[in-house]
């Protein structure tokens, strides 16, 4: 592909046998089991402004829903300084592991790749399980078990987020007419599905995305509460003047692969699309119900409605298949990773078409369907007696738990039923090993070479400390490929800090004499 | 900081799913060879999750 993507995970955390988790405690326990050593916090919160909006302005304060402030009162009292709290950790393979408002997050390095970032997104998974069991054996209370999901069933929604980086210069407008009709059908075959409805009517119906009724505006700065359907956060990591990062907030977490690279692969297109200002012409009457009711549709119609003379109903589908036809004739041939979105993208919309079972063990809402309906028909389970619906609640959850000897989705794994991308010994070398050419190596290998000597680390700044002096190395122009791999060669080649030092020094002027810095 | 984790666990090789890097086939992405799961495994399984866990299950708000 041609750009920078990543994806930040939060996850849920439960112990067996305790009816009431602590979660500050837990997600911050968690975090820390993945070092063996004593925490040492190293991360640059200065360089943070989630309250900076895309659109020219900064508001005074985000808005957190009531249940947030309570529990914000209360976690005052625990005198945890925020450092403490937040854990953060950055590992060899440049990502971001931390406690974000009490979820253990793994946010991934900076990916060029496709399945690259598969690969990292599932080696968060399994850095989550393997503190999960260290926990585990250091509470001697019961197993700890962690989600990869978005909801607790109760109202309580967390994230996975996705992060694009494009060009500043593309009208917001014309952001938000690419992505709003594309963001709300493409649920469709990314949805990871859900038993039941949290929100007004309380229908006991299964939805096709963890996320879609949590969405109550069109486009803010905000993600915890009045969730947009386009997040405004203006925190571009990079060259403010060239570039934003689209931080997507819609989506749901992941277990399938293939969704998980579908997922990114077609929504990094149909940013291409948006940047060559080359879109479908759909505008959706209003995107926001419309993501609602296609999650809730039964009928697999998903039917939306669109402006236009006299306002039609169009299927989602079709919506979907104007964004595939115009990436098609973009982009087909560009690259194999955009091939395989394009070839990808097209059989799971024929099979949408013909029959949504056809894709049991590809896409997650189908398969975990699948999976609740042989259940409920084995175990004589009513969907509108509560007692049952929670017990399917519980096998939706257990679809997302990341121990890969009990999850019912690695149980399908392990069956070789679910489709995989990444081999077990690519995801385990992701586990320590950063993205190839991007920055994320620049991090994750300076930490592991000279982590000794760092003071301070953000995704676009680390600070060395060296005989007494601070050395600050600005990653922000790092989004460039040739530059990157300057930096990323002299940092392999250096065997001491001061040679590092130097010869980043050397590159640095050069690359400003050539009028590149 | 720890020198990257090792999985502590011996891993099972699956068969090769739909076409991954490298892959130029002809026709879709395809699923793997499998007619349908062993649904005795999976049901058995299923029937020892708890059905309380989404009950007792609560978080915070996250993002």
């Amino acid at each position: 592909m041609r750009r920078l993507f990543g994806l930040e995970t939060e996850y849920g955390i439960t112990i067996d046998g305790v009816d009431k988790v602590d979660v500050v405690e837990e997600s911050m326990q968690l975090i820390r089991c993945y070092q063996r050593g004593d925490f040492v916090p190293l991360w640059d919160y200065q360089l943070e402004n989630p309250r900076r909006d895309e659109r020219g302005f900064e508001v005074e304060n985000l808005l957190n829903d009531a249940d947030e402030k309570v529990h914000v009162q209360r976690d005052r009292k625990r005198k945890i300084p925020f450092v403490e709290l937040k854990s953060d950790l950055i590992i060899y393979n440049g990502a971001r592991f931390y406690n974000d408002h009490t979820h253990p997050e793994f946010s991934t390095g900076e990916c060029l790749g496709l399945f690259e970032l598969v690969a990292q997104d599932k080696a968060g998974e399994r850095v989550v399980d393997i503190c999960a069991r260290r926990r585990t054996e250091m509470l001697d209370m019961g197993t700890v078990r962690m989600y990869k999901n978005n909801t607790d069933f109760e109202g309580h929604s967390y994230g996975c987020h996705e992060n694009y980086l494009m060009d500043r210069a593309v009208p917001f407008e014309r952001i938000l007419a690419g992505l709003l009709p594309f963001f709300a059908t493409r649920q469709i075959y990314c949805g990871a599905g859900k038993v039941g409805v949290e929100r007004e009517d309380r229908a006991p119906i299964y939805q096709l995305s963890q996320r879609a009724e949590f969405f109550e505006v069109i486009a803010s700065v905000d993600t915890m509460h009045k969730r947009p359907v386009v997040n405004t956060r203006d925190e571009p990591h990079a060259d403010a003047t060239r570039y934003r990062r689209l931080h997507v907030i819609v989506g749901d977490a992941n277990m399938s692969e293939y969704v998980t690279a579908l997922k990114v692969g077609a929504t990094a297109l149909v940013i291409d699309l948006i940047e060559a200002d080359c879109l479908p012409d759909y505008r959706l009457e209003n995107p926001i119900a419309a993501m609602k009711n296609i999650a809730r549709d039964q009928t697999h119609e998903w039917l939306v409605e669109v402006e236009g003379a006299g306002n039609r109903l169009v299927p989602a589908v079709e919506i979907q298949d104007a964004f595939l036809t115009l990436a098609r004739r973009e982009f087909a041939g560009r690259d194999q990773e955009t091939d395989w979105v394009l070839s990808a993208w097209d059989d799971v919309l024929e099979k949408l078409r013909r029959d949504p079972m056809d894709l049991v063990g590809t896409c997650d809402w189908v398969t975990k369907k699948w999976l609740i309906d042989r259940f409920c028909d084995e175990e004589n389970l009513a969907w509108d007696n509560p007692d049952d619906l929670f017990w399917m609640q519980s096998q939706d959850l257990e679809y997302s738990n990341v121990d890969r000897e009990s999850g019912l989705y690695y149980l399908l794994e392990s069956q070789g039923y679910m489709v995989r991308l990444v081999g077990d010994d690519e995801i385990a070398a992701a586990m320590s090993e950063p993205p190839s050419g991007t920055r994320a190596y620049f991090r994750g290998r300076s930490l592991e070479k000279f982590g000794e000597h760092v003071s301070s680390i953000n995704w676009d700044r680390i600070v060395f400390k060296n005989n007494g002096r601070q050395h600050a190395v600005d990653m922000k122009s790092l989004v460039d490929a040739e530059r990157v791999r300057h930096y990323n060669d002299v940092l392999d080649q250096a065997e001491t800090l001061d040679a590092f030092l130097q010869a980043l020094h050397k590159v640095e002027r050069s690359l400003k004499e050539a009028g590149d810095g | 900081m720890d020198k990257g984790l090792q999985y502590e666990r011996r891993t099972k090789p699956v068969a090769p799913g739909g076409p991954g890097p490298g892959d130029d086939g002809d026709g879709g992405p395809a699923r793997p060879k499998v007619e349908r799961p062993d649904t005795r495994d999976l049901m058995r399984r299923m029937r020892r999750v708890d059905p309380n866990q989404a009950r007792r299950y609560r978080q915070r708000t996250g993002e």
